[in-house]
C-alpha cells in the first residue's frame, strides 16, 4: 500500500473519531462550567466547577452561588432509585421468564413460530402504538404512576431480547447431554434445571445486562405513564428546564451522571452488544 | 425436534410469557381495537366502553389528516436518509479498519460507545450543542458571520431543527452498522483474497466481487433492522425540538404522542396506531421469514 492511501486512512480514521468524541467531551465540559462560561466560545471551563452537578443532588435553595436559572428541580436521588428498581426488577422478571420460554423453543418448539414472531413483533414497532392502549388500560386499572405498572411493561417489552439471545445459547448446547441426563431418571424438568441452565449461566449474565441497558434508556412509556411517584431518569432529564432560566450546565451533569452506569454495562458486554442488537441474527 | 414436549417444560415455556404479554400488552391491545371504532375522549365525561361506536370514521379521518402524512412522510424521509448515511459510513470504517495496526483493539473499544448512551442523552448532547448558547452559534457561526453575530435559534428553522435530529440519530448509530459490517468483512476468508490478489486484481475489484457479496445477507439484516428501528424516532425529538416549530419536525412516532397525551383523542390516536401496526407487521413478518430461513445469518 502506497504512504499516501495510509496517510490518507489515518486522517480518515481521526476525522471518524473526532465527530464521535467532541460532543461528548464538549458536554462534559460544559457540564464543569460555571453559568458565565456557558455561552463562551473556549473548549475547556476557565473556573471548573461542581455546582452544576450539586443541583442534581440538593434543592437549589440549600446551594450557595449562581446557578443560572429559578427553575425549580428536585434532586436526582428518587428517580435514580426508581430507576434502579423499576429497571433491575423488570431485567430479572425478562431473563427468568425468557430463559423457560427459550429453553421450550430451542429443545420442542414449544411456544411456535406464532408466539416467537408476536415477542418479535411487540419489539420491532413502534412503541409509540402502544402508548394509547397502555395508557388507557393503565388508566383504567390505576397503574398510572407506579412502579409496578413501569415494571410489568418494561419486562413485556424487553422478554423478546432474552427469548432470541438465550435461544442462540441453548442451541449450541448439545441436546444429547439433557437426553442423558433423562435416561439417567431426571424428569425433562429438572434435565433443564440441572444440567442446561448451569452451562448458560453467563448467557443470563449477558442478556441481563443487555436487558438492563435497553430498560434503563427507555423514555416514552416512562415519560407518558409517570408523573411523580415513579419517574425514571430519562423523563427527569427533561425537568431542567423552565421558570426564568435554563440550567444549561446542570442538563449537561445530569446527561454525564445519566450515562455512567449504561457505559459502565455496555463495555461490560461489548462482545455481545450486536448479538443483543440484532436479536441473535448476527453474532460476532 | 419433532419430540412432544413433556408438559412440565410446555407449560413453564408458554405460561409465564403468555401471561405477561396478556397482562400488559394484549389485552390493552384488545381495547384499543375497540376504541379505534368509537369516538372516545376522556374529556367527554364518560369512560371507554360508554362511548358510542363511530364506525371507520377515525379511519376516514385519516385519508384527509394532512399533518398524518406529512408526519409519515418526514419519518420516511427520515429513516432513508439516517440509514443510508449510516450504512455508507459504517461500511467506509469498517473497510479501513480491516488491515492490523497497533492500537485497532482500542479504537474500535472507543467507536461503539455511542450506542450505550441512553437516546435521551444522545438528544441532549446534540440540542446542547445548537442551542442559542451552544459552541455551533458562539464558535461556528460566530467564526464565520463576524462578532457581531449573535443570537439565531437555530433551532427554530424546521429545516436545521430536522437535520439536527437526523444528525444525533447518525452519531449514534453508525456504530452499529460499522460493528456488524466490521464483523462480516473480517470473517471473509484472507484465502480467497490472496488468490485474488495473486491474480492480479485491484482492491476495489475484491471489494466488489468477493467482500461484498460475501457480507450482502448480513448488510440486509443490518438495514432493515436499522430501518425500522430508525422508524421508530421519538427520544430526540423530543429533546431537540419537541416536534417544533408548530408541527414542523414531527415524526409519526411523536404525532401519536401528541393526539393520545396531549390532545386527550384517544379513538383517533388509537386508529392511527392500529393501521400503523399492521402495515408494519406485514413488513416485519417478511422480514423474519427471510432471516430465519437464512439460519439466522
Amino acid at each position: 500500500m502506497g504512504v499516501a492511501s495510509k496517510v490518507l486512512r489515518i486522517v480518515a480514521i481521526a476525522i471518524f473519531m473526532a465527530w464521535l468524541m467532541i460532543p461528548i467531551v464538549w458536554t462534559l465540559s460544559l457540564s464543569f462550567k460555571p453559568y458565565l462560561e456557558w455561552r463562551a466560545p473556549h473548549f475547556w471551563p476557565k473556573n471548573p466547577t461542581l455546582l452544576n452537578y450539586k443541583i442534581l443532588f440538593f434543592y437549589q435553595r440549600e446551594i450557595a452561588g449562581t446557578t443560572g436559572g429559578t427553575a425549580l428541580t428536585k434532586p436526582m436521588i428518587t428517580p435514580l432509585i426508581n430507576t434502579l428498581i423499576v429497571v433491575g426488577v423488570s431485567t430479572i422478571i425478562a431473563v427468568i421468564i425468557g430463559f423457560f420460554t427459550a429453553y421450550g423453543a430451542s429443545r420442542y418448539n414449544s411456544p411456535g413460530p406464532f408466539g416467537l414472531y408476536f415477542t418479535l413483533l411487540t419489539r420491532m414497532v413502534p412503541p409509540a402504538t402502544f402508548v394509547t392502549p397502555v395508557l388507557i388500560y393503565y388508566r383504567m386499572i390505576g397503574f398510572l404512576d407506579t412502579q409496578l405498572g413501569l415494571i410489568l411493561l418494561y419486562a413485556a417489552a424487553t422478554v423478546t431480547y432474552s427469548i432470541w439471545i438465550l435461544k442462540g445459547f441453548i442451541d449450541q448446547i448439545p441436546r444429547e447431554w439433557e437426553e442423558a441426563a433423562i435416561l439417567e431418571g431426571l424428569s425433562p424438568l429438572r434435565a433443564m434445571l440441572r444440567v442446561t441452565l448451569p452451562l448458560i449461566k453467563s448467557a443470563l449474565v449477558v442478556s441481563g445486562l443487555f436487558i438492563f441497558l435497553m430498560n434503563y434508556s427507555e423514555f416514552l412509556f416512562a415519560l407518558v405513564l409517570t408523573t411523580r411517584n415513579a419517574v425514571t431518569l430519562p423523563v427527569h432529564l427533561t425537568t431542567y428546564v423552565g421558570g426564568s432560566g435554563v440550567l444549561y450546565g446542570a442538563q449537561a451533569a445530569c446527561g454525564i451522571v445519566a450515562s455512567i452506569i449504561p457505559l459502565v454495562i455496555g463495555y461490560v458486554i461489548q462482545r455481545h452488544l450486536i448479538t443483543g442488537l440484532t436479536f441473535g441474527m448476527v453474532r460476532a | 425436534m419433532a419430540t412432544k414436549p413433556p408438559r412440565s417444560v410446555n407449560l413453564l415455556a408458554n405460561l409465564p410469557l403468555n401471561i405477561l404479554l396478556y397482562a400488559v400488552l394484549i389485552i390493552p391491545l384488545a381495547i384499543m381495537i375497540y376504541i379505534s371504532f368509537t369516538d372516545w375522549n376522556p374529556a367527554k365525561g364518560y369512560d371507554w366502553w360508554q362511548a358510542p361506536l363511530s364506525g371507520i370514521n377515525n379511519f376516514v379521518r385519516m385519508l384527509g389528516d394532512v399533518r398524518l402524512g406529512a408526519a409519515l412522510g418526514r419519518t420516511i424521509v427520515f429513516v432513508l436518509v439516517v440509514v443510508a448515511v449510516e450504512f455508507l459510513l459504517g461500511l467506509g470504517m469498517a473497510y479501513l479498519l480491516l488491515a492490523e495496526f497497533p492500537g485497532k483493539r482500542g479504537i474500535i473499544s472507543l467507536i461503539i460507545y455511542p450506542l450505550m448512551l441512553p437516546w435521551v442523552v444522545v438528544g441532549l448532547v446534540f440540542y446542547l450543542l445548537f442551542a442559542d448558547f451552544g459552541p455551533v452559534v458562539n464558535v461556528f457561526l460566530k467564526a464565520i458571520m463576524g462578532e457581531t453575530f449573535t443570537k439565531t435559534s437555530l433551532l427554530l428553522n424546521p429545516t436545521i431543527g430536522f437535520t439536527v435530529i437526523m444528525l444525533a440519530d447518525i452519531w449514534q448509530w453508525t456504530p452499529f452498522m460499522f460493528l456488524i459490517l466490521y464483523a462480516g468483512l473480517s470473517a471473509v476468508p484472507k484465502k480467497f483474497i490472496e488468490a485474488a490478489q495473486v491474480l492480479g486484481a485491484s482492491s476495489r475489484t475484491i471489494f466488489r466481487r468477493i467482500q461484498f457479496p460475501l457480507i450482502r445477507p448480513l448488510a440486509m439484516v443490518a438495514l432493515v433492522l436499522r430501518s425500522l428501528e430508525a422508524f421508530k424516532v421519538f427520544d430526540t425529538v423530543y429533546m431537540i425540538t419537541r416536534g417544533g416549530p408548530g408541527s414542523t419536525t414531527e415524526t409519526i412516532s411523536f404525532y401519536i404522542y401528541m393526539l393520545a397525551v396531549r390532545y386527550y383523542d384517544m379513538a383517533y390516536a388509537s386508529a392511527v396506531s392500529l393501521v400503523l401496526l399492521i402495515a408494519l407487521a406485514i413488513v416485519i413478518r417478511v422480514f423474519v421469514k427471510y432471516a430465519i430461513e437464512r439460519g439466522g445469518a
